[in-house]
């Protein structure tokens, strides 16, 4: 018999039955009245389990499109291409999204991609930290200062989303299923989320306003942003957009620096 | 953003509590139900802020918490992730809970964890290896922390002790505190065909800071009896009667009621911690 493995080699050996890959750690373990296969399989089956169960919560909208059964075979697949990397199963599934683009099994669902997305934006959004708004001091000071250098800090939940896809009116639609399901070629939908109270708030943008969104949420000026959203939409009016901002509560700092906290 | 109030020192009592999970905590904040403690599980407050904060901050105003971990990875023979420990330091921080805790097991190999509590093999580099990761967690946090004996489904072949002497010489040698899990050594005791009466002798009695109790469900149709510790069910008689075994010998101890699949309604967990409750009643009555 061999000498006994190193716990490195043991716990290698181990995931390597976990995954699926090889049962030659059973060498080392006790049937006690079973093979030992058999007992590893628990821990496969458990963990299988586990994972499948987070994609789950973290995707609800993407179930409730594609089903129970063809989620678990995604979620399996899923799994073994992008084993979890973190103790905190929060951050496991990030990368569904482009692993759903890759599919070839959801090449005729075009959007799910993008709905994927959307579920895992509200995530990052409801997990986001917390900050407090700007108060009207504040705002009046930054009024003093030329848009061309002045930066807006948005709220950390603040989450941006474009797709090709009706995507809100079809994530809307999965929280209660029923009549016929939203066309697909209803147009592009732009998306921001952020969290209103406790709860993840989301709203359909007009492009232009997403655009300027979309650059101060890059911390470029406030002047760049503007002149962004008119390439979209010559008409297009920052006041309404910043009042909205502020109105959410979702500015919490003004600037003239390039980066700040 | 101002900075918090500091929270007013709330240790655990060795009474009854309950594990808080998502399904009941808006009721909790809502009708402040009377249990002793709560605790939680730590990951899940890992995110930076949002609603799970905002309820977890009223709750630890008004009742004494617990942060139980589950992704440590404390026996992994790669190392501590150390960002885990930061963030968690941070909660720590940010709640002064009374009681801190985490498993004796590993999850993590190669950069894939399995995010499952798997078992150590019993032996001295394992031991050595929980020891060292014990201190360098209580180092890091600045205070004891727990660690709890875990179900398992198998052991290994090259096992150098009993699982009771690995998890009594670790809490002594780290110096930590015992979160003893008596459903875990029942379940254990069954899985690998052992006395659990004299696994809980063998404990260190006077670090036993915590004890859980949860239910476990029965794998049928196999050759042999396997227990799988699902945390989906009521307490079992025989768990009930090892608990108040475990109180004989460590004496009154904050206990905790676990229920984490098919979780039922809050006043179920309430009866479940009202049974544990007679129990430790009882155990003071009989030292008083």
């Amino acid at each position: 018999m061999p000498a006994a493995p190193r716990l490195h080699e043991l716990q290698q050996g181990f995931a390597d039955a976990v995954l699926g890959r090889s049962d030659a750690v059973a060498a080392w373990v006790d049937g006690a009245g079973l093979e030992p296969t058999a007992r590893l399989r628990i821990y496969r089956n458990t963990v299988a389990n586990t994972l499948t169960a987070a994609l789950r919560e973290s995707y609800p909208a993407v179930l409730a499109l594609v089903g129970g059964d063809f989620f678990d075979v995604m979620a399996e697949r899923y799994r073994l291409e992008h084993p979890s990397t973190c103790g905190n199963l929060q951050h496991f599934g990030g990368a569904l999204a482009g692993f759903i683009e890759a599919m070839p099994e959801a090449q005729s669902l075009g959007y799910l991609a993008d709905v994927a997305r959307l579920d895992w934006l509200r995530q990052l959004t409801a997990l986001s930290a917390d900050a407090e708004p700007v108060d009207a001091v504040c705002s009046a000071a930054a009024a003093a200062v030329a848009p061309d250098s002045l930066r807006i800090v948005l709220h950390p939940s603040v989450h941006l989303l474009r797709s090709t896809y009706p995507v809100l009116t079809l994530w809307q639609w999965c929280q209660a299923p029923s009549g016929p399901a939203p066309r697909m070629d209803g147009g592009a939908e732009q998306v921001l989320l952020w969290r209103a109270g406790g709860d993840v708030a989301m709203a359909l943008l007009d492009p232009a306003t997403f655009r300027c969104i979309e650059m101060l949420a890059d911390r470029r000026s406030v002047a760049s942003a503007w002149a962004a959203a008119t390439e979209v939409d010559d008409e297009f009016d920052l006041e309404p957009c910043l009042r909205d901002l502020l109105a959410q509560g979702l500015i919490v700092a003004f600037t003239n620096e390039e980066s700040s906290t | 953003m101002s900075e918090p109030l500091p929270f007013v020192q709330r240790p655990v009592p060795a009474s009854a509590g309950i594990g808080l999970r998502a399904p009941h905590i808006e009721r909790v904040l809502a009708e402040r139900p009377p249990v002793p403690w709560f605790e939680v599980h730590s990951e899940n407050y890992f995110g930076a802020g949002g609603a799970m904060h905002a309820a977890l901050a009223r709750i630890r105003a008004d009742y004494p918490l617990s942060l139980h971990g589950v992704g440590l990875s404390l026996g992994s023979a790669d190392g501590l992730d150390l960002e885990h420990l930061a963030t968690l330091r941070r909660l720590v921080d940010r709640y002064e809970p009374a009681l801190v805790s985490d498993h004796i097991c590993w999850g993590e190999i190669g950069g894939v964890h399995l995010n499952d509590l798997l078992p150590l093999p019993c032996t001295q580099e394992a031991l050595d290896l929980m020891v060292s990761r014990v201190q360098q967690v209580q180092d890091a946090l600045g205070r004891e922390f727990l660690v709890e004996n875990v179900s398992s489904y198998l052991s290994f072949r090259h096992a150098q002790m009993p699982e009771s002497a690995f998890v009594a010489e670790l809490v002594r040698r780290s110096g930590c505190g015992l979160l003893l899990d008596v459903n875990n050594v029942y379940v254990n005791s069954v899985n690998h065909d052992f006395d659990p009466l004299q696994y809980l002798r063998a404990m260190p009695h006077d670090s036993v800071r915590e004890i859980h109790l949860a239910g476990f469900t029965r794998k049928d149709r196999l050759p042999v009896p396997l227990l799988i510790d699902s945390h989906s069910r009521p307490v079992a008689d025989d768990v009930w009667s090892l608990y108040e075994d475990a109180l004989a010998l460590c004496g009154p101890t904050p206990t905790l009621i676990e229920w984490d699949q098919d979780i039922p309604e809050l006043e179920v967990l309430l009866a479940e911690a009202g049974r544990a409750e007679e129990r430790l009643h009882a155990c003071r009555a009989a030292i008083a």
